[in-house]
């Protein structure tokens, strides 16, 4: 349904009829598939805006376009913008210096906010903390028994005087109820209310007004749309919200939520949410999510380890080796072997023009062939002469036979190995090395 | 209610939303200097309403072949009927009504992700099926979430509709079995399965889904099942793939639309149409048993546009 945005440059750079540099229209189409990738993926339609032409500015002063491998380039700086905008690592609770130190969890309905006020009181206990949840939502049937359920599950107390008190008379109770017990923490669990909702908004600010509040954190669901940023500027504006805390990041919503709200309120992403379980929750990770929200986390990491094995250096000088006609069995070899150390052969072997064409002709279907099938082609090179390496060309019948004694294959096991040589270094010919790199599709 | 009410309620709730999108509109119109702006700023409207690339594409498409002089020439008024039937013609069905019938067994399984509203609108079914005069049976096969059960035993007292007893952590499946028996004993001719909230990727809950639907069917011979999903107004296009995975492990037969009385427009219900094809059967627009209506995609279209 939605290809991600590795295919579609996939297609862009296939319809490159040049050497692989970018001119102004490849750079507006790859412009282009990143506004849909980051629309797919429910960052603000405005915030997509802004964000498409300050990137534009960038590529341009960046000078990519000059670069070996543009594709490289863009995913990579693209993804460096959203993780800058995503913010640093700020994954700490504000202690009071006087404790107790009290945290206020607010936001639309079914966000997962009990849920998260417990995984907060359990990561804060794991901290060292002796954390008290307090049960303010007296609306929703059977609010207060769920967390009270939740809280005995984890032997985490919870406060409660039942539905009778308003919001900030049940924590002052509870404030005073602390104080007589070992407890530095306070987690109150609101009601979910729309920001629409005059009267619970006000709620939400009477709170702020009578009680001395170290942390105000909105929860937000990570599949919310267009809207959220309307919601959680409004929550924004009626409390100052010190953080918030991204939830059900265990599905695979892309959770462009989090580039809107960040972008635009300037708060920051301070935990995720990964699932019912009190222990799944993490600190916020801006490189992670940028990935995500970009639906591409395995290519990154991908290309970050092709640039480990191939640097710009190696790059030029098998290019140079390829232009002169003068990529041999050597540099084939040496570049299975870097494909292996990369791992995923299968996916780097897409993202190599000419390798692909190996790729189809053995079967990687089963578990471990693939090793097995590149032994034998290593073992098959190593088996011959400098100089048979160097011009496979005079190789005739006998050293075939050679060849295959002495690696333990068969004749057509060497005629299929030469073969494929041959097409690698045709296709190889026509354009260089890794510069029209073509991505393989993410499998999820 | 008179449809005159149902439309009033339905504008109220949608209050807030429309007269940003309609003020939006009418600017829009009146202010676009050329057809390109105009499109430009047509597709933002519609994104911005969670409609999605692909339907907004398809709409836009539509409005690229109007003569768009002759447009500016005509009112404000014309132009609105030309978006509304673009977007009721994406919405449109044949299938959008939940059918009781009272001489079979009619089961109701909700499904969704979690927090999307499934044991409210439990509730609320149950509340409009009994004062539709039908024998209304709710089953709390949400026997994971701490106190889920309690939740919709608050309901069904509200609603004055019975419900069967279980225990938290009981089998789903098991429960579903139990209710089925007790809704053929006691002469039901309305069973309502509310179900713990699952995120679509999870293969094994997805499984367990599966079990109940096959459950069901082993258990009642004459019945007619209908299987909601639950979907939040708010959710962006992760509601595709939901719908998609959904549709896919179980086969929805409709789409129940909660949190309308919000600020989101719920553009996303017209995303899932154009994609899969299924329909959007009910709209819950607020907390009351009685905030539950049959969805109309003209009244949809009207109330988000006037």
């Amino acid at each position: 349904m939605f290809a991600n945005l590795t295919d579609k440059f996939q297609i862009i750079f296939k319809k490159i009829k040049n050497k692989g540099k970018l001119n102004e229209d490849d750079i507006k189409n790859c412009l282009h598939e990143i506004r849909i990738a980051l629309l797919e993926a429910d960052v603000n339609y405005k915030v997509v805006k802004e964000f498409i032409n300050d990137l534009y500015m960038q590529i341009k002063q960046e000078k990519v376009t000059e670069s070996l491998t543009p594709t490289q380039q863009i995913v990579k700086l693209v993804n460096k913008e959203i993780t800058k905008i995503l913010g640093s690592k700020q994954s700490d609770i504000a202690i009071n210096s006087t404790p107790p130190t009290i945290i206020l969890l607010a936001g639309l309905q079914g966000t997962g906010k009990t849920t998260t006020a417990v995984k907060l009181a359990h990561y804060c206990r794991e901290k060292g903390h002796r954390p008290l949840l307090i049960a303010t939502d007296i609306y929703r049937p059977a609010a207060i028994e769920q967390l009270q359920v939740l809280g005995e599950k984890s032997n985490l107390p919870v406060f409660s005087i039942g539905r009778n008190e308003n919001a900030v008379n049940i924590i002052k109770a509870a404030i005073k109820y602390s104080s007589k017990k070992d407890i530095d923490i306070l987690i109150i669990d609101t009601a979910g209310r729309l920001h629409i909702d005059d009267k619970l908004m006000s709620e939400l600010q009477e709170i702020e007004r009578n009680i001395s509040l170290q942390e105000k954190l909105l929860i937000v669901d990570a599949m919310a749309g267009q809207d959220a940023l309307n919601s959680a500027k409004i929550f924004c504006d009626k409390i100052k919200l010190s953080g918030i805390v991204l939830t059900k990041l265990d599905g695979d919503s892309r959770g462009g939520v989090a580039l809107s709200l960040k972008k635009v309120l300037g708060i920051p992403i301070k935990f995720i949410g990964l699932g019912e379980k009190v222990d799944n929750f993490q600190a916020f990770h801006p490189e992670r999510m940028a990935s995500r929200i970009l639906g591409m986390g395995d290519v990154l990491t991908l290309i970050e380890k092709v640039e480990s094995v191939y640097n710009e250096k190696e790059l030029k000088r098998l290019d140079k080796k390829i232009k002169n006609h003068n990529f041999d069995l050597n540099d084939f070899s040496l570049q299975l072997k870097k494909m292996k150390n990369i791992g995923s052969v299968n996916q780097i072997m897409d993202m190599i023009p000419g390798f692909n064409n190996i790729k189809n002709n053995i079967n990687f279907n089963k578990l471990g062939n693939e090793r097995n099938e590149l032994r034998k082609i290593e073992a098959i090179i190593s088996s011959m002469t400098i100089k048979e390496r160097e011009n496979p060309n005079i190789i005739n019948g006998s050293r075939r036979k050679r060849i295959a004694r002495g690696s333990g294959t068969q004749i057509h096991e060497v005629n299929r190995l030469l073969k494929q040589f041959y097409q690698v270094k045709e296709i190889l010919k026509k354009g260089p090395l890794i510069k029209n790199i073509s991505f393989n599709k993410i499998s999820r | 209610m008179k449809i005159i009410d149902i439309i009033s309620q339905f504008k109220d709730g949608l209050n807030k939303s429309r007269k940003d999108l309609a003020n939006k509109l009418e600017l829009l119109f009146h202010y676009s200097t050329n057809k390109s702006n105009f499109l430009e700023r047509l597709e933002e409207l519609l994104i911005l309403s969670d409609v999605g690339i692909l339907a907004t594409s398809e709409i836009m498409n539509k409005f690229d072949q109007i003569n768009f002089k002759e447009y500016r020439e005509n009112n404000f008024i014309c132009f609105k009927e030309k978006l509304k039937d673009i977007i009721i013609d994406i919405l449109n069905s044949n299938n959008s009504k939940i059918d009781i019938n009272k001489d079979r067994l009619n089961i109701i399984m909700i499904i969704g992700v979690n927090g999307s509203g499934k044991t409210s609108i439990a509730g609320k079914i149950a509340y409009r099926l009994k004062k539709e005069s039908n024998n209304v049976l709710l089953v709390p096969a949400d026997t994971f979430r701490a106190a889920g059960i309690q939740q919709l035993k608050i309901l069904a007292d509200q609603t004055g509709v019975e419900m069967i007893n279980t225990k938290e952590g009981a089998d789903p499946a098991s429960v579903v079995y139990d209710g089925i028996s007790a809704a053929q004993a006691r002469k039901k001719n309305v069973v309502i399965i509310d179900t713990a909230g699952r995120l679509h990727t999870k293969i094994n809950l997805m499984n367990e889904l599966e079990k109940i639907k096959r459950v069901i069917h082993n258990e009642a011979k004459e019945l007619s099942l209908e299987i909601l999903q639950v979907i939040d107004a708010t959710m962006g296009q992760n509601a595709i793939f939901q719908a998609k995975s959904f549709n896919e492990s179980l086969g929805v037969t409709g789409i129940v639309l909660t949190k309308m009385d919000g600020t989101a427009k719920g553009g996303i219900v017209i995303a899932i149409k154009k994609e899969l094809n299924i329909p959007v059967k009910l709209i819950s627009l607020g907390e009351k048993l009685n905030n539950l209506y049959d969805f109309e995609a003209s009244k949809f279209a009207e109330a988000l546009l006037d």
